[in-house]
């Protein structure tokens, strides 16, 4: 690590020297010659490249003189590649129009590869959740969007991306879930709190299905879900959002605890601006929902910002925080059948308090058309007491820190590279006081054929040591192949290992909490998997698209929380050996392009434990979903369909033991989900409204053992850019 | 594309269908069934030959062979796998002799090595004994009182160091 200064100061020596003053500008509109706002511009063959802002333009310097085409791209429109541009001393200007597809292989992403590449150029399946997916809906924390993502499935708060995780309190991922590539695990639980993401600022959301464990390492052992932020706006904006909701009475009488439509709300603000070089976004947020439950309610304040200083024309710092400050009651498990919105009487009046927050610094620099450079560091801090009997505490802060580099080495050979550690100290009378450190280093390299065809090879090692534990290494190599074999179909194919390092909470916790006693487990050792995928996208015309991917996980000493019958204590386990097989057909039908679209999707699941033959717990056979979305004019609607096979096994434990009364009662799941919205601007306004109604059909369902899922409610919601 | 929307409308309708309202409150005053539920360790090398294993309940102690009958034996579970380490279970699953409310005396993990099912004395063995609040000088008492299922029954079987036989064994 000493040596970095030092490759540092030959970098940007390099960088130097090859710096050159070719500018190509423009400003990029769709066919109505309206702006496009947040379009990538890229110089093919190079790594430069440009977002356009606000008003649609966009600025690339640092170019030597020569010729050059230029590839625009923007979700929602499809890609195009410019004719040859002759750049000389002089700044070249290059106008564009993009023409609207709903289709989504032409849609851009960061994640899979850690740099810009098109969603039918990867060779491993991924989609992209895109703002408006987000804001139509009204969601206010991301887990709730992630419902709608193709081959994902929340489990409460625990995300499972083609069934690699259950569910385990929160206790350890099996996905990375990361903003701006910056990873966002607690150093204690290894949990996501996605209440610390600023929605609103969301411009996209990668998700890229499979273990991706040779570029991201552990935890990303069944995917990667990547939050791209919004760019900084170039002229003051401020943006403005509140809503305001209703639970309905609960389906049955027995279940009307409170005997009130219980309300929530929320109250977004949110300034961008940039003064010189330097950019801006604050944002603010307060949130309160008095929950369809008891002891189900939350009252958060939570606050983001992002600068970005232009230090040259081709290199930026950018300073990120996310804050939150979080009061909320802790609904375990339901008082039985007659009383699914009420605790049991020994959890009654359970309460956390938390306040975590994340800094991060990323430096980037285009060192020449061929090689980029980023450096990144941030610190997550969490802290959290819950107000139960046994006061349990936790204070966490871990320190995380990358160098990565791209560089192309010759026009069909490019690397992607770099290190990554990461360190965590915890404070907390549930886990002890252990800490926990793991450093990796990984290289991929991408070929690309004469042929359409891209071979794609990779691998990483990583040291991890979590406190008295003994130290382990893994190695994690990857192969991947994309083969285009017509404009409209492409085929891809991946294998790859993964690897998991237990979280400190699933070796050490040692607490009692809702009548279940939980012991540590310090014989817990890592998981590994082997992954395997097989897909073919092809697209019928602009009308449709349709992708269908086969896959196969196998886990060994797969990590599962359970129950040690010598006494009865909860602990998690290496189980020997774990199988998930199956397959996700999705499809795309843009039935009246710009105005109707349909998107639906299948996932088959076969997860079994192979040891015992017994069905992994909470993962459904059948998923199904379906969203139509209709607009005309100032006016959209559109509706969300989503099925689950009823789950075949959960904690049945819990059930025997007497913990969770009635808590084999699930049934499959049919949710309907409503939304309309209407532009204000045709009354002058700069504004949107929305109406949301979530399980329309007031259906009664679990994702968890003994917790109902929420009933029906309704939100009315405002937005405002100024 | 109608033929599509007229496929799409009536999937929506057939899934819906399928959909009845979803989980419901169990009746009013239903009485909840009377039971224990908890878990079973074993330690050690199972005993060749073991043809059969049951955890079994009995009202009265088992002070003579004699106690050994059908009209004292009160519960007897799924017979547990050749081999297993360990299980979680619940009386109200699969039950051989279903339990009631009430005390019983003596609950335990009994083994027979006979081809046959039999209710002879000298065909059986206890591997493991529930004891009560940690007191291992004497069998735990188990206590069901009405409509209520009673939890964390642990029991462990250490093959190497089997508990006190009753009365008329081998």
């Amino acid at each position: 690590m000493k040596f970095l200064p030092v490759i540092l100061f030959c970098l940007f020596c390099l960088k130097d020297t090859v710096a050159q003053p070719g500018t190509i500008y423009g400003r990029i509109t769709d066919i109505r010659g309206v702006s496009l706002t947040g379009a990538n511009v890229v110089i093919l063959g190079t790594t430069l490249g440009a977002s356009t802002d606000t008003s649609g333009r966009y600025r690339i310097t640092g170019l030597k003189p020569g010729v050059y085409r230029m590839e625009i791209s923007m979700i929602g429109y499809r890609k195009s590649v410019t004719g040859e541009v002759e750049i000389g001393r002089s700044p070249v200007q290059v106008n564009f129009t993009l023409e609207e597809t709903a289709l989504q292989s032409k849609q851009v992403v960061v994640t899979a590869g850690k740099y810009e590449q098109q969603l039918s150029e990867l060779p491993v399946s991924a989609s992209v959740l895109s703002s408006t997916d987000i804001t139509d809906r009204n969601v206010v924390s991301l887990d709730y969007a992630l419902r709608y993502a193709p081959g994902v499935n929340m489990n409460l708060d625990q995300v499972s991306i083609r069934g690699s995780s259950g569910y385990s309190r929160g206790a350890g991922t099996r996905v990375l879930v990361a903003m701006d590539g910056i990873p966002l695990y607690t150093g204690d639980t290894g949990e996501i709190i996605y209440e610390i993401i600023p929605v609103t600022q969301i411009d996209r959301v990668e998700i890229i299905k499979g273990a991706a464990s040779s570029l991201y390492g552990s935890t990303a052992i069944g995917g990667v879900i990547n939050v791209i932020t919004k760019d900084i706006q170039d002229k003051p904006q401020l943006y403005i959002k509140g809503y305001y909701g209703l639970y309905d009475h609960p389906a049955h009488k027995e279940w009307d605890w409170s005997g009130q439509r219980r309300p929530y709300n929320g109250l977004t603000l949110t300034h961008s601006n940039s003064i010189g070089r330097l950019g801006y976004v604050l944002s603010f947020t307060r949130s309160e929902n008095l929950g369809y439950r008891q002891d189900d309610y939350h009252k958060r304040y939570t606050g983001f910002i992002k600068t970005d200083y232009k230090l040259t024309p081709l290199s930026t710092l950018t300073f990120m925080g996310s804050y939150l400050n979080q009061s909320r009651g802790n609904f375990v498990y339901w008082k039985d059948s007659r009383h699914v919105l009420q605790p049991r009487d020994i959890d009654q009046g359970q309460k956390v308090n938390s306040i975590r927050y994340m800094l991060a610094a990323v430096y980037k620099d285009v060192l020449s058309p061929d090689f980029f450079l980023k450096v990144r560091t941030s610190f997550y801090r969490t802290n959290w007491r819950d107000e139960t009997s046994s006061h349990d505490t936790s204070k966490t802060g871990i320190l995380e820190g990358e160098v990565q580099t791209n560089y192309r080495v010759i026009k069909s050979l490019f690397l992607t590279s770099g290190v990554e550690s990461a360190a965590g100290k915890v404070n907390s009378n549930l886990f002890g006081t252990p800490n926990s450190f793991n450093i990796g280093a990984y290289l991929q390299a991408e070929y690309r054929f004469s042929f359409p065809l891209t071979l794609t090879l990779g691998a990483r090692y990583d040291f991890s040591r979590l406190d008295t534990l003994k130290g382990f290494d893994s190695f994690s190599p990857k192969a991947a192949l994309n083969y285009r074999m017509s404009d409209a179909t492409t085929l891809r194919a991946s294998v790859g290992k993964g690897f998991r390092a237990p979280t400190l909470a699933e070796a050490f916790t040692s607490t009692a909490a809702g009548g279940i006693k939980i012991k540590p487990n310090p014989l817990l050792k890592p998981e590994t998997s082997l992954s395997m995928e097989a897909g073919i996208n092809h697209s019928f015309g602009l009308l449709v698209n349709s992708d269908l991917a086969l896959f196969q996980n196998e886990y060994y000493h797969f990590i599962e929380p359970g129950v040690d019958p010598i006494d009865g204590l909860v602990t998690f386990r290496n189980l020997t050996r774990a199988r998930i097989q199956g397959l996700e057909v999705n499809l795309t039908f843009n039935l009246v392009p710009g105005n109707l679209s349909l998107l639906t999707n299948y996932t088959y699941l076969w997860a079994r434990d192979i040891e015992r033959n017994l069905p992994l717990k909470y993962r459904p056979r059948h998923q199904a979903q379906a969203s139509l979305s209709f607009n005309a004019g100032s006016f959209e609607i559109g509706t969300d369909f989503r099925y689950w096979s009823k789950i075949e096994a959960l904690d049945f434990e819990l059930v025997d033991l007497g913990v969770v009364l009635d808590g084999d009662k699930r049934v499959p799941v049919y949710l309907l989900d409503f939304r309309t919205g209407y532009n204000l601007l045709s009354l002058g306004l700069p504004g949107k409204l929305f109406l949301n109604i979530n399980n329309l059909l007031n259906y009664n369902y679990i994702e968890i053992i003994g917790n109902l899922s929420p009933i029906r409610n309704a939100s009315l919601s405002l937005e405002f850019l100024f | 594309m109608k033929i599509l929307i007229y496929f799409v409308f009536f999937s929506t309708l057939f899934f819906l269908s399928g959909c009845d309202g979803g989980i419901t409150p169990s009746p009013e005053g239903a009485p909840k069934e009377a039971g224990f539920g908890g878990s079973v360790a074993f330690k050690g090398k199972w005993p060749a030959g073991v043809t059969r294993t049951h955890i079994v309940a009995f009202r009265n102690p088992l002070n003579s062979a004699g106690d050994f009958n059908a009209l004292n034996l009160a519960f007897v579970s799924d017979s547990i796998p050749f081999g297993t380490t360990g299980i979680v279970f619940s009386s109200l699953i699969n039950p051989q002799l279903p339990i009631k409310s009430g005390e019983y005396a003596y609950v335990a993990v009994a083994q027979s090595k006979t081809p046959s099912l039999s209710l002879d004395r000298k065909d059986w063995f206890v591997s493991g004994v529930y004891y009560a609040n940690g007191d291992t000088t004497k069998p735990g008492r188990l206590v069901i009182p009405e409509n209520t299922f009673v939890t964390d029954i642990h029991i462990t079987c250490d093959f190497n160091h089997p508990p006190p036989q009753p009365p008329g064994g081998q």
